[in-house]
């Protein structure tokens, strides 16, 4: 006899399956890239993210940013100098790109330590529950007690040496903890379902449990919490940059270009020198919102826009 | 109610005395002390600073020094301030009314602006105005504030003149005067505006959103059955039910605006809590600095006690244990 087992399960197999549902992740995909806000949004959040990336090629080494050019001082835009320079004669439109680099990056690293810390304390707050629940969220709510910018600026102060590296652990230490609410309170909901009761009576380790089958379906939450922060940690490292406590001041960023902006000289009439770095900012944290809403959208199975 | 709130109360002290230990221990961390600014500057001698040293009990164990610091401030005395030369309660007490009537200005700005706006989206909504609200929600939450503030010192001082862009006060007004008052208030208004405009966002959503919400409910439909005109619909029925749930947010905001008013003030040299911060932690002048650490910390706890009992007050429904 022909084995033909073979052959016949498959055409049964293909029989009786249902035509394939769509993933949630491609459903939120399609979504996302109907969204025509959010989709100008990222094309702008690219272009300025490429822009900043390719800064050096594109315009000169960022050590040339950081050296004082007397002949030049605040010269008006020009074929020469997009932007015009800034007062110490420093070419504005490359200031601008080398401080998207330093600002984006910051705001990067900063988000990403803020969202595995966040997660991972949300994350096994909300599986072990009880007494691990009770310390981890108590030490959460004492951290959320300090006002932000006060402590940002306390804690910055006590290192001698302003660098890059200590700013992005000053703020990433104070700023985790709504993220491990978030993520603990949607931990606790996704553990109560049965594929979570199952994984553990087959043996799974809390671990893999939360790694494997906890967070995966957080994720949604996670990504958003994400793009929302990743725009509060550009204000953030700004605005500490302009008020003197952020970035060293011989590293060109946003905030540093617009510390410039604090001369009534600037301010008043070079509004070359300021506007630019302000006008790219502003239309960064504007897009990253664009998009988080997006994101927001496209993964609640309830909304149909 | 009553027995919640002194629970509360009480379960803040053993916070409080964690906080000041924070605050103490960064204070201890930062570089230079206290004594810089207190010695002759021109006796260099080693043996002088050591007896100085030894005096303001700044050789004493760290704990000692805890201690005195903490039952000064039990008893409401921060200590001095080495660059003021003053008592630090005095020079806050200076600028703390600075700070209030910036505060609550930007806070009646706010709640003006968002009532008028999210009245208006949730009547409207899906119209052209409310797409422009919500427009200008967009660009609210985006805007840095320092960035707003430039703008608008750019376009209403230096521009069209209208206010002065730094400072509390005109030089030469006698206070307890009109002109004293006039010119307090033309010194506040535009860093008011500024915090205050850029507050609206998220009330004006709130209160559209529960608008539209309460306009499918059920008592709307009798409401508009009987044949009651839409006007009174919205301004009576919906709008009383809808403006309540905004209360809450108050107590959040006592604390945001405290602590957001560093970057205001300091922009606008505006002599409140913020830029005297700012100045303290420059000139590393340590009491001035852990006061208002301490004072904002405590304040950030008040506020978020003041929104747990205005949601209990408002929707008798949240049970308060």
């Amino acid at each position: 006899m022909e084995p033909v087992t073979q052959p016949t399960t498959a055409a049964v197999g293909s029989m009786s399956k249902p035509p394939k549902s769509q993933s949630p992740w491609a459903l939120a995909r399609r979504k996302f890239l109907k969204n025509k806000i959010a989709m100008i949004s990222l094309v702008f959040l690219i272009t300025v993210t490429v822009l900043s990336i390719f800064a050096e090629p594109l315009t000169v080494p960022v050590e040339e940013t950081a050296k004082i050019n007397l002949t030049q001082m605040s010269k008006e835009p020009s074929a020469e100098h997009f932007f015009g320079t800034d007062k110490s004669g420093r070419d504005v439109f490359a200031r601008t790109l080398h401080g998207g680099q330093t600002s984006l990056l910051l705001a990067f690293s900063i988000t990403i330590s803020v969202i595995i810390i966040g997660s991972i304390v949300g994350a096994t707050a909300g599986f072990f529950g009880g007494w691990v629940d009770n310390a981890l969220m108590r030490f959460t709510d004492f951290m959320m007690n300090f006002p932000f910018l006060l402590f940002v600026i306390v804690l910055k102060s006590i290192f001698l040496e302003s660098s890059t590296a200590t700013l992005i652990f000053v703020i990433s230490v104070l700023s985790w903890t709504g993220t491990a609410r978030l993520v603990r309170s949607k931990v606790m909901a996704e553990k109560e379902n049965e594929y979570i009761l199952s994984a553990i009576s087959i043996g799974c380790s809390p671990f893999k449990t939360i790694t494997k089958h906890l967070l995966p379906n957080v994720m949604s939450t996670i990504i958003v919490q994400a793009t929302l922060t990743l725009a509060v940690m550009i204000v953030a490292e700004t605005g500490l940059s302009f008020l003197g406590f952020g970035v060293p001041m011989n590293i060109p960023s946003w905030g540093n270009m617009l510390q410039e902006a604090r001369s009534p000289d600037v301010l008043t009439s070079k509004w070359w020198i300021w506007i630019p770095p302000a006008a790219v900012l502003t239309g960064t944290i504007l897009s990253i919102n664009f998009i988080g809403e997006g994101f927001k959208d496209a993964f609640n199975p309830k909304s149909n826009r | 109610m009553l027995q919640y709130t002194i629970r509360r109360l009480i379960g803040m002290i053993p916070i409080i005395f964690l906080i000041s230990v924070v605050v103490f221990s960064l204070a201890k961390a930062m570089p230079g002390d206290a004594l810089s600014g207190k010695i002759d500057p021109l006796n260099s001698d080693p043996a002088y600073i050591e007896e100085m040293r030894e005096k303001m009990g700044l050789n004493d164990p760290i704990h000692v020094q805890y201690v005195r610091w903490m039952s000064g401030v039990v008893k409401g005395d921060f200590g001095d301030s080495f660059v003021h030369k003053r008592e630090v309660m005095e020079l806050v007490g200076d600028r703390l009314p600075n700070t209030i009537i910036l505060g609550v200005s930007a806070l009646l700005i706010t709640y003006c602006l968002a009532f008028l706006m999210g009245r208006f989206s949730g009547r409207y909504a899906y119209s052209m105005g409310d797409y422009l609200i919500s427009g200008f929600n967009y660009l609210a939450l985006a805007i840095p504030s320092f960035v707003a503030a430039l703008v608008a010192i750019y376009i209403f001082s230096i521009n069209l003149g209208w206010v002065p862009a730094t400072g509390s006060i005109g030089s030469g007004v006698e206070p307890g005067t009109i002109d004293y008052f006039l010119s307090k208030a033309k010194h506040t208004i535009l860093p008011a505006l500024v915090l205050g405009s850029l507050a609206t966002a998220s009330y004006t959503q709130f209160l559209r959103n529960d608008m539209i919400e309460s306009s499918r409910k059920d008592y709307v439909r009798t409401a508009r059955a009987k044949g009651t005109k839409e006007s009174t619909i919205y301004n009576k029925h919906i709008l009383r039910n809808s403006i309540i749930p905004i209360v809450t947010l108050l107590g959040f905001d006592i604390a945001s605006i405290f602590g957001g008013a560093i970057i205001t003030e300091t922009i606008f040299t505006y002599p409140g809590i913020g830029y005297l911060f700012v100045e303290s932690v420059n000139a590393r002048d340590y009491s001035v600095m852990m006061a208002i650490a301490m004072m904002l910390t405590v304040l950030t706890l008040v506020g978020n006690l003041i929104a747990d009992l205005l949601y209990g007050l408002v929707d008798p429904r949240i049970r308060l244990s």
